[in-house]
């Protein structure tokens, strides 16, 4: 039994993340959805639980801490100067460098972390995007068996889909 | 715009939700009226019987808190205009506003002042040759006066346009590219400067002058920075209290604009922390005795210390904690216990500020103070019942608001 890949097309972000629902209500997992504009509709849509990017920031933002709690600490133990009579490690201005640097490495993780999870730069397209999906259309690909294409097809449709074709794996593969 | 989103918008405006006429009224003033009542005599109490030093002492904590909270509102009203902020409708608008008329009372309270001067400013008693030019009893009284009459006047010609159908349009119009109607784009940035003018003359005049060998140019906007924060904080209150008492389909039941109003408690939460931290490591790097008293006897000493590591936490710790997530953002009780714990900081943070000038040794806290604050809560909710009528109106008319999306 082969797997087939059913691309569906839609005008309306609306109807987009309406599919999507009826999907998930059909208990089908295996799609990718493709929206030439960041829409919020279709994330929840999908019902995508938060970005683990977040614990890339925070990991980012301890390191940082901990750099500058090295620097500081370190150069003073290294240069060892009384300045005006304070305690030698004086924790006012040590705030500020650790401040910086956990809002410094915080950003640089976050950068390099979405670029990672989001598998971005590459150059090789999606198996079933189409060119209109970067321009004004929102499209689905769903892949399933065979048998159940017909199901899933006019479910596309009934959602409101502009267009529905239906294409082997195999002539990707 | 998608055609989905306004369908969404229709539906809610069909559901319409049954408009509620006071939610605050006779019960609420007669209660007012007798906190008011319970201030003053326990106010007329102290002076009678020798203990006036600790009367005004609380007389101008409370004058400075309430009347910070009251023109923080406003301004946060106005500064909503300033964002083209339409997350509330026109409803936000009206919180802001709903406390205003205490500023007048606060204009007025600001006068006994001048019979307790002898008690509060210790450069009247004891002169400071090199800054009698400016800290001198008439002219303080006449400038201070004339700030906040001018404060409490542009407030009022602010609400006034902020109330009127043109402005009240503005708020709930979906289309985003209009700007407020201009006599708001004027109003607007002016209560806003006004209010970091003014409020920065009254940290020095009000509250620095208190220890008057004392300085720090950060102080005026550190001390109007958390006014505007306490009256966030009670944006936020009056929000999630609201909600549970304004039927079932008002604005404070959807979520986002508690979201919305738990985002700013948190963020000028931040804010007030930075401005501390500003001016503490200026003073700390420093290290000049005439600027770091100020701090050491409040920060290090007893009986003080405790008292202002308790601002630290009310104010900064546990909004920053507790409102980091989204979900304690929407939820009522926890947003409301995080700007009502926020007010007592901001209370404790004035007090903290004023009281030690005076009495350094003691923290004078007992009955007296207890009531003469009572009696200003008092007057502070008199003067708001209007005001949150007008709000319970808004909330419940079922207009629309901004986005529904996050």
């Amino acid at each position: 039994m082969s797997r087939i890949a059913i691309i569906s097309s839609f005008a309306e972000e609306v109807q987009c993340a309406h599919a999507i629902e009826e999907l998930r209500a059909a208990q089908v997992t295996d799609f990718k959805s493709f929206s030439p504009i960041p829409s919020h509709r279709i994330e929840h849509a999908i019902g995508r639980t938060k970005s683990p990017v977040r614990w890339i920031v925070l990991a980012g933002g301890i390191s940082g801490v901990l750099t500058g709690l090295a620097i500081t600490i370190g150069t003073t133990y290294e240069w060892n100067l009384n300045a005006g009579g304070k305690p030698l490690l004086s924790w006012p201005p040590f705030i500020v460098i650790c401040f910086e640097l956990m809002i410094l490495l915080g950003g640089i993780f976050g950068f390099f972390g979405v670029l990672g999870l989001s598998g971005v730069p590459t150059t090789e397209s999606q198996p079933g995007y189409n060119g209109r999906f970067g321009e004004d259309r929102f499209g689905i690909v769903i892949r399933c068996d065979e048998t159940e294409a017909e199901r899933l097809e006019s479910l596309m449709k009934e959602s409101g889909a502009e267009e529905v074709e239906r294409e082997d794996e195999a002539q990707h593969s | 715009m998608s055609s989905g989103l306004q369908s969404v918008r229709h539906a809610r405006a069909s559901r319409k939700p049954q408009p509620v006429e006071s939610v605050a009224g006779a019960r609420m003033q007669t209660v007012g009226v007798a906190m008011i009542v319970l201030g003053i005599i326990a106010f007329v109490l102290a002076l009678t019987s020798g203990r006036a030093a600790i009367a005004w002492e609380a007389y101008l904590v409370n004058l400075l808190f309430f009347l910070g909270v009251a023109q923080g509102a406003v301004v946060a009203s106005a500064s909503f205009y300033l964002t083209q902020a339409k997350w509330g409708g026109s409803t936000v608008y009206r919180l802001g506003e709903a406390f205003a008329p205490f500023l007048w009372v606060g204009f007025f309270l600001f006068f006994g002042l001048y019979f307790g001067r002898t008690l509060i400013f210790p450069w009247v008693t004891h002169p400071i040759a090199q800054k009698a030019a400016w800290l001198n009893v008439p002219f303080l009284f006449t400038r201070d006066a004339f700030a906040l009459g001018v404060m409490a006047a542009a407030s009022f010609a602010f609400i006034r346009v902020s109330r009127g159908e043109e402005a009240r349009a503005w708020t709930i119009a979906t289309d985003d590219i209009q700007l407020p109607p201009h006599s708001i784009r004027v109003l607007a940035p002016l209560v806003a400067i006004l209010f970091a003018v003014v409020y920065t003359l009254i940290a020095f005049d009000l509250v620095m002058s208190l220890a008057p060998v004392w300085r720090s140019t950060l102080f005026g906007w550190y001390f109007f920075a958390g006014a505007f924060w306490s009256a966030l904080c009670l944006l936020a209150l009056t929000a999630a209290v609201l909600r549970g008492r304004l039927g079932e389909d008002n604005l404070f039941t959807n979520p986002v604009v508690l979201h919305d109003c738990g985002k700013m408690v948190f963020a000028f939460s931040v804010f007030w922390i930075y401005l501390m931290f500003a001016q503490y490591i200026v003073i700390w790097y420093g290290d000049l005795p005439v600027e770091t008293f100020f701090i050491v006897q409040r920060v290090h000493h007893m009986p003080w210390s405790p008292l202002s590591v308790a601002c630290l936490v009310l104010i900064w710790v546990i909004p920053f904690v507790v409102l980091m997530s989204v979900r304690t953002k929407k939820s009522p009780i926890i947003l409301g216990t995080v700007s009502a714990l926020g007010l007592v900081g901001i209370w404790l943070e004035r007090y903290v500020l004023v009281v030690p000038s005076l009495s350094l040794d003691a923290i004078p806290f007992g009955p007296t103070q207890f009531l003469i604050t009572i009696g200003f809560l008092g007057a502070f909710l008199i003067c708001s019942v209007p005001g949150l009528n007008r709000v319970a109106q808004a909330a419940t008319s079922g207009e629309p608001v901004g986005d529904d999306e996050e």
